[in-house]
């Protein structure tokens, strides 16, 4: 498995398409998230909506890197093609952990906010949930299922779009709703680990589907 | 032993790319797979191997090791050869030592030029190929599937692969393959399974497949049982010379009709015996 991710993660960083994503969400990030001294946790929501957008980006980059004949060589290198798969998430949530790690530390960097533990326990798992349910959507919409680019791209930005804007929407939209509203981290901490929860549940959810269609379609 | 039971595969609703086949492929053995273009071949060497699941039908006895050299190996990487093996190696479960000492055989053994530390996207369609092959070998394959794999290897690459496959075949795994020339096939094949028709044993003596004629007329040269040994002479430079396989001690050349006899004349000034001379099409040899 560490051989998998490790391969992984050498032909993403070779490939140097992790650039447009990377860039995106530090330089959106580094715009929204200086000059401001509040409270904390509307600002990691902001992070966390930027990480949510951007893991489901990253893992599309992802699994469109291998071409399918090179992606069929390394199926049969590991065995089984569920392993394959999963080594894949694990790099995009991997990324998706330094890139929302570098949006806990920012804003503590670049402007004085009130600081506590659960300020960024709440950041952490609200990263966490972002990350997952973007990785989830990055998977459906991988040239493992959707084959035509054109149709992939345009399903992922509708997915991210409702997940994002709908009002009410488990888990992302109703995260970034209730950490805006300002209400204290120790408030927070509940019900931001049962959305995490449900986060978790949508992202197993979705590798299963993406494994059982691309075994249908390889 | 590898047995494939009525496997069919058809992808969504689409028609069936393959039906009903049954295939048992016992230990050390070498299979050669046939059929024309679009006929399923690459679908069951991907069934095979287990990247892609049949529609129905069962695959049993897969071993644990298999090594795959797909059709077309063109990454568009910019991981080296050797770092692509050595990544492959620690996939397979070798350490980083001994996967990159294993790649570093094989990229020798199979002659990669200047390929090395050349990105992977940068290689010829040759020296890709030769990079496909070194990763199916990084572990001693227990059942080797190959695409085409004599397509756009050079002739001294032929013989590397033609030991390869006798190798795998005489450590007691299996071999399966596809290929269009049947001199490649009568050489390296201990049987032969056509995709759309019924499974027969490869015999020099019976065409292959009506439907699949082709244009070139087949030379096997050998060494003269008595007498000195023939000059060395690079086939592949003559003129009309379509395909050169070398076997121990014989050459099957492959060679457009128009330029046979010019070919057997410079066969026979260079010490050489005619074995067997067949044109395109022909059902029996002359000898």
């Amino acid at each position: 498995m560490i051989g998998l991710i490790r391969y992984g993660f050498a032909t993403m960083l070779h490939s140097q398409r992790y650039l447009a994503p990377v860039l995106w969400f530090t330089g959106v990030l580094g715009v929204f998230s200086s000059g401001d001294s509040g409270p904390l946790a509307p600002v990691y929501a902001l992070g966390a909506a930027l990480l949510f957008v951007c893991s489901t980006w990253f893992t599309i980059v992802l699994l469109g890197v291998e071409d399918p004949a090179h992606r069929a060589i390394t199926i049969v290198a590991a065995g089984r093609p569920r392993r394959l798969l999963l080594a894949s998430i694990a790099v995009a949530m991997l990324s998706s952990l330094v890139l929302g790690g570098f949006a806990l530390v920012f804003p503590l960097l670049v402007a004085r906010h009130p600081v506590a533990g659960l300020d960024l326990v709440v950041g952490l798992e609200a990263q966490l949930t972002c990350a997952s349910v973007g990785i989830a959507i990055g998977l459906l919409c991988s040239r493992l299922v959707i084959r035509r680019q054109g149709f992939a791209l345009v399903t992922a930005l509708g997915l991210v779009i409702v997940a994002l804007l709908a009002p009410g929407m488990v888990p992302v939209n109703v995260l970034i709703h209730r950490m805006s509203e300002g209400s204290t981290s120790a408030a927070l901490v509940a019900p931001v680990s049962g959305l995490l929860a449900i986060a978790v549940v949508i992202l197993a959810a979705c590798a299963t589907a993406t494994q059982f269609v691309a075994a249908r379609r390889d | 032993m590898l047995r494939l039971t009525e496997v069919s595969k058809r992808y969504g609703r689409g028609s069936w790319v393959l039906r009903d086949v049954d295939l048992d492929i016992p230990d050390g053995e070498v299979l050669a797979i046939t059929g024309a273009n679009g006929s399923g071949k690459s679908t069951l060497l991907r069934i095979l191997v287990g990247v892609a699941r049949p529609t129905r039908g069962t695959v049993s006895g897969r071993p644990e090791v298999i090594g795959f050299v797909p059709d077309r190996f063109s990454p568009h990487e910019r991981l080296s050869a050797m770092a692509y093996l050595t990544h492959m190696g620690r996939i397979r479960g070798l350490s980083t030592g001994t996967a990159a000492t294993r790649a570093g055989e094989l990229v020798d053994r199979l002659a990669l030029v200047g390929g090395r530390t050349a990105p992977l996207r940068t290689l010829s369609k040759g020296n890709a190929q030769k990079v496909a092959l070194a990763q199916a070998l990084l572990v001693a394959p227990r059942l080797l599937v190959l695409d085409e794999p004599w397509s756009g290897l050079d002739t001294s690459a032929h013989g590397v692969l033609s030991e390869i496959i006798r190798d795998v075949a005489d450590a007691g795994g299996a071999v399966v393959f596809t290929e269009h020339h049947e001199s490649i096939i009568a050489a390296q094949a201990s049987r032969t399974y056509a995709v759309d028709g019924a499974e027969k044993a490869a015999s020099p003596d019976q065409p292959d497949q009506p439907a699949r004629r082709r244009q070139a007329a087949t030379v096997v040269l050998t060494e003269p049982a008595a007498g000195n040994r023939p000059q060395h002479t690079d086939w592949s430079a003559l003129e009309g010379v379509d395909e050169v396989v070398e076997h121990d001690s014989a050459v099957t050349i492959l060679v457009a009709p128009g330029s046979c006899d010019a070919l057997l004349r410079t066969a026979l000034r260079r010490g050489w015996s005619v074995d067997s001379v067949r044109r395109a099409g022909e059902p029996s040899e002359v000898r």
